[in-house]
């Protein structure tokens, strides 16, 4: 292949690098109004009054809206939430109001002059005393919400969707197995911090037309909410989505284009902005999810699965929105990437007094799967078997059914086994797991195995649209966001293969805009490049055809004998008789200026063919493959200090044909950095009223560039045969087995079980034993 | 966003600069000396801290000031951080220096933001107690030297150089600083050891509430004829105040690591030190 497999630079990086990229902010535009929030100072709370008349009152504050203004509920399938707080707040920063003037300070000024009166209520804090009987309720009478598909909230519980999986018998199995283990794994929420906080801005033009411009992943997800809570009609809605500065699916979510929208109307249609300071980006809009996992596996003595029991309670925080959907995508692939013949799962999207989450890279993967590998790591050292060796053991494959029981072949699953190890060659794994240095620390190393599918929605799809320059080159309108991953540039790439040409004659439209792109569902999910792909090829193939109708007329020969090559299309055997695309894309011109054929314009889509899963068994087909990848972490531990370096840290992913080599590798990269980032150090804290005490980067920390370990990645290439070149999907898989893998290696280092995330050194310190004997580990 | 409106001031001189803050304090305003800007510009978009006049005292000469006179070394209160470093007069106030924040916010931040900072750690207070330096503070009335011991800005007075002695910035020297996880980070514990040639001398940040150097302590280090571990054990019982338990770390966790750095420490001093 010429362009598929090649490490094609990305398009937008210059533009990129020298700061010209444009993104949802930065155009200034005169007349425009800003919004600020007015956010909740309790996590939960009746408010008994709201008070604006002194912010009304301030010279340029256009309007006041509140909760009492926009009543419609809103969320992915459980309609549980308001646009803005009505009669209560349910977390620490929720929006309550939003002031509108002329400028951002003015309403930024304003803001402070609103005067909430709350009544506070109690708070619930975890999942697991969410569950007690007596917890508050946070939502009174969840049975009554409007549900959009399959969601299961339980009447007069902080329950917003409740998930299963029976498959095979899990008794008969739990009794077969002789060797037993369990394990409680636990973290709070924590939040993406992507580079551009979330921001949105809409107008509602005099002939009803609205226009929003977001920084979202979700640009055709708005435009179906707007007509699913407003009433709109989505032929009157364009979204405009320019680059967006990182998303890990925190902008999958909608939020603060529906509190936009809701100040637009209230100052008759004017084009206002909402955006999110850092603090209000991490508190007060949806952020990562927590969880509380509780897992049992049975196994033969010599090491064979035969049951599993998985209890995953999700701090989905105070309303469903995706969380109800994430308690799915993580019972969907409960186990692992290990055949389990028998196994019971439990999956809750919880009500808790925190702000409600939405995914995250690898969506609800990196949270199941550090439960699953603490638990296999538990379970290799109770057999006495080497940790690889018991994954090798149990690695799923074809002719072996998936937890919702879909049939696995050579095509849909990538190859555990071969992940696994090519894992053990890189990690040296044979020179030992644990060596002690002589000055005292300790090196190990620890892994995970992973898999993911898409758990997308049923009609989950994508459209692209090829139109041609008058010089041969080609323009492919997507409706994916380029949000730092670099899948246009992929993209490209497949074009510009089925078209044989080179892939920098392939311009891809970066802004999106929902009134000429042709949708796309989201850009989540590690599905853009198979979705859109699959569209492209489609649409290349609809291109050549009318190409070569054009040459056909011309030559005077079927369309049949024609061929491409070297973006030409000519007659089979004899090269010489064609034409350059440039020469027919818009229709061949005679030298009499008498033009024949038409111009060429391309289209295609893609749509996934996925069913319901059962409620009672979880028997369903959630996504089209499944990726799978080990991973592997190196560490050196003090284990005076409890500190620890983590030396270097490895990924073999098998995502099919790899489209663009080196951005594949780049996006792991970044994918091990998130998800080390998230295992070492980050976390809300709260006070005991469930107050996040470390709403600002001062206190809540990522990984600083330069602080990543030496990274190695490799590829494994089992073809898809359904995806485009046989590609899979890859964006989110370096983020899901890193806490996993770093807890087993520190586990081993520090000589006792971890399961607590952020694995902080005082934490480890902790379970060691450190600090007074009344202190809880 | 600076969510607020300011006027901007630029003083040539330290006497503009303390006669000017006096006139806006009169006039009833709320003035405040701009030197890094690292601390108004982060609590100033949040709300926290308020102003309506900020005085850029960066251009000010004596607060410039980096070098030697007599024998003292000056350092002007204007230094960044990362200039105060990089100079190599003080090693030991380099090494606090290069471990507080990152690289890029050092270009900004200054040695007299640092000393006045209202972020409590203020850790390059540390080796100026050690080394018993001198203020140098301007007032209506003029320049007055204070002893680093008993710095306390009054409103409207600036602080623009301190004064080392040469010979006490060569005092063999040990700093080590704990943090939650970070090396970007505030510490849990940040302890600074010279010894004078007599004795140990310790100074302290992250461990109580605000910076400390306990003479009480170094008498418990420095006691004659008393193995290490007893002499710190003692020391310990002679901290000033309660350990700080906070988000970034437990009293206990806290009280580990100081215990450990101690030990640590006392033994790369009284093994020779840098």
């Amino acid at each position: 292949m010429e362009s598929v497999g090649k490490s094609v630079p990305r398009k937008e990086s210059f533009d990129k690098v020298e700061g010209r990229a444009k993104y949802t902010r930065d155009l200034r535009l005169a007349g425009m109004l800003h919004g600020k929030l007015v956010t909740s100072p309790h996590a939960h709370a009746k408010i008994r009054s709201i008070d604006a008349a002194a912010a009304a009152a301030v010279p340029g504050v256009r309007g006041i809206v509140t909760g009492a203004d926009c009543q419609e509920l809103t969320g992915e399938l459980l309609a549980d939430r308001p646009v803005l707080a009505y009669r209560k707040v349910r977390y620490y920063g929720e929006p309550v109001a939003v002031v509108i003037a002329d400028d951002e300070q003015t309403a930024w000024r304003a803001a402070g002059l609103v005067h909430v009166e709350y009544e506070v209520l109690p708070v619930v804090s975890s999942p697991s005393r969410a569950l007690l009987p007596g917890a508050p309720l946070l939502h009174e009478e969840v049975e009554k919400y409007k549900r959009y598909g399959d969601v299961y909230p339980v009447p007069g519980m902080n329950i917003g969707n409740h998930l299963k999986i029976r498959k095979g018998d899990f008794q008969s199995g739990w009794e077969a197995g002789v060797v037993k283990v369990e394990c409680y794994t636990a973290f709070r929420p924590s939040d993406h911090i992507a580079m551009e906080p979330r921001a949105a801005r809409a107008e509602i033009l005099p002939d009803g037309e609205v226009h929003i411009r977001a920084s979202t992943q979700a640009p055709y997800v708005i435009k179906r909410f707007m007509e699913r809570y407003f009433g709109l009609d989505p032929g009157q809605v364009v979204v405009h989505v320019p680059f967006v500065g990182g998303g890990f699916g925190a902008k999958g979510a909608v939020q603060l284009e529906f509190i936009a929208y809701c100040a637009s109307r209230a100052v008759g249609g004017r084009l206002v902005e909402v955006s999110n300071s850092r603090e209000e980006d991490m508190i007060s809009s949806p952020c990562h999810i927590g969880l509380e996992a509780q897992i049992k596996m049975a196994a033969t003595p010599d090491g064979r699965l035969t049951a599993a029991q998985i209890t995953l309670l999700w701090d989905g925080g105070a309303y469903a929105d995706m969380a109800a959907v994430m308690a799915k995508a993580g019972i969907d692939d409960c186990t692992g990437p290990y055949r389990i013949p028998n196994v019971w799962a439990d999956s809750l999207a919880v009500y808790t007094n925190h702000t409600y989450a939405t995914s995250f890279r690898g969506f609800a993967h990196p949270e199941v799967t550090f439960a699953i590998e603490r638990t296999m790591d538990l379970l290799a050292k109770k057999l006495g078997m080497d940790p690889i060796a018991l994954r090798l053991l149990n690695a799923i494959g074809p002719g072996e059914t998936t937890p919702t029981q879909v049939l696995l072949d050579e095509s849909n699953i990538g190859n555990v086994p071969a992940c696994i190890l090519r894992l053990r060659e890189l990690m040296d794994w044979e020179s030992g797991q644990r060596v002690v240095l002589p000055n005292g620390r300790i090196r190990t190393k620890g892994i995970a195995a992973l898999w993911k599918t898409s758990s997308t929605p049923t009609d989950a799809g994508a459209g692209a649209v090829l139109i041609f320059n008058k010089s041969g080159s080609v323009n492919l309108m997507t409706g994916v966001v380029e949000i730092g991953q670099g899948t246009k540039t992929a993209l490209a790439q497949i074009a510009a293969e089925r078209l044989t040409i080179d892939p920098s004659l392939v311009h891809v439209s970066f802004e999106v805009n929902t009134k000429t792109n042709p949708e796309h569902w989201k850009t989540v999910a590690s599905s853009s490049t198979m979705m859109a792909g699959r569209a492209i090829l489609e649409a290349a193939d609809d291109a050549i055809r009318q190409l070569k109708y054009n040459a056909a007329l011309v030559l005077q020969v079927s369309p049949d004998e024609l061929e491409l090559a070297e973006g030409r299309v000519f007659v089979r055997g004899n090269p010489q008789r064609g034409f350059l695309f440039r020469e027919i894309a818009m229709g061949y011109e005679s030298e009499n200026g008498l033009t024949v054929g038409k111009q060429v314009i391309g289209r295609g889509s893609y749509i996934v063919k996925l069913t319901r899963l059962d409620p009672e068994t979880g028997d369903g087909r959630p996504g089209p493959q499944w990726s799978v990848a080990a991973q592997g972490v190196e560490v050196e531990f003090d284990p005076v200090e409890c500190r620890y370096q983590v030396l270097r840290a490895y990924t073999v992913i098998d995502g099919g044909v790899i489209v663009n080599h080196r951005g594949a590798v780049t996006q792991m990269m970044g994918g091990m950095s998130m998800g080390l980032s998230w295992a070492t150090r980050e976390s809300f804290l709260y006070d005991n009223q469930e107050r996040v005490l470390n709403p600002q980067l001062r206190f809540y920390k990522i990984t600083h560039f330069g602080e990543n370990p030496d990274m190695v990645v490799d590829f494994v290439q089992t073809p898809y045969h359904e995806g485009p070149y046989g590609a899979r999907g890859i964006g989110e898989y370096g983020t899901i087995g890193m806490a996993g893998a770093l807890a087993n290696a520190l586990s081993v280092a520090a000589g006792v079980e971890l399961f607590q995330l952020p694995l902080l050194p005082e934490t480890i310190w902790r379970a060691r034993g450190g600090g007074s004997v009344h202190d809880p580990v | 966003m600076i969510p607020f409106d300011f006027d901007y001031y630029r003083p040539d001189s330290v006497g503009q600069a303390v006669e000017l803050y006096a006139r806006l304090r009169a006039e009833g305003r709320n003035p405040i000396y701009f030197s890094g800007g690292t601390e108004i510009i982060t609590f100033g978009r949040l709300g926290q801290l308020v102003t309506d006049a900020v005085l850029d005292i960066k251009s000010i000469p004596e607060l410039g000031a980096l070098g030697r006179s007599g024998d003292h070394l000056v350092f002007g209160a204007g230094l960044t951080l990362n200039a105060v470093a990089e100079s190599g007069l003080f090693p030991l106030l380099g090494d606090v220096a290069r471990h507080t924040a990152d690289h890029t916010t050092r270009n900004k931040i200054t040695l007299g933001g640092n000393l006045c900072a209202s972020i409590p750690y203020r850790e390059t207070v540390l080796p100026f107690l050690l080394t018993d330096s001198y203020a140098v503070v301007a007032g209506r009335q003029g320049n007055a030297w204070v002893s680093m011991h008993e710095l306390r800005l009054a409103p409207g007075e600036l602080l623009v150089q301190i004064w080392t002695e040469q010979s006490a910035a060569r005092w063999p020297s040990v700093t080590i600083k704990k943090t939650k996880q970070d090396e970007v980070d505030y510490p849990l514990v940040r302890l600074a050891l010279v010894h004078d040639g007599r004795g140990v001398r310790a100074a302290f940040s992250g461990v109580c509430e605000a910076p400390f150097r306990s003479w009480d302590m170094e008498d418990a280090l420095n006691t004659p004829g008393v193995p290490l571990e007893t002499r710190i054990a003692e020391a310990l019982r002679r901290l000033p105040g309660q350990v700080i338990d906070d988000q970034l770390g437990s009293a206990d966790y806290r009280y580990y690591l100081l215990h450990h750095s101690l030990r640590e420490g006392m033994s790369a001093l009284e093994g020779g030190g840098r």
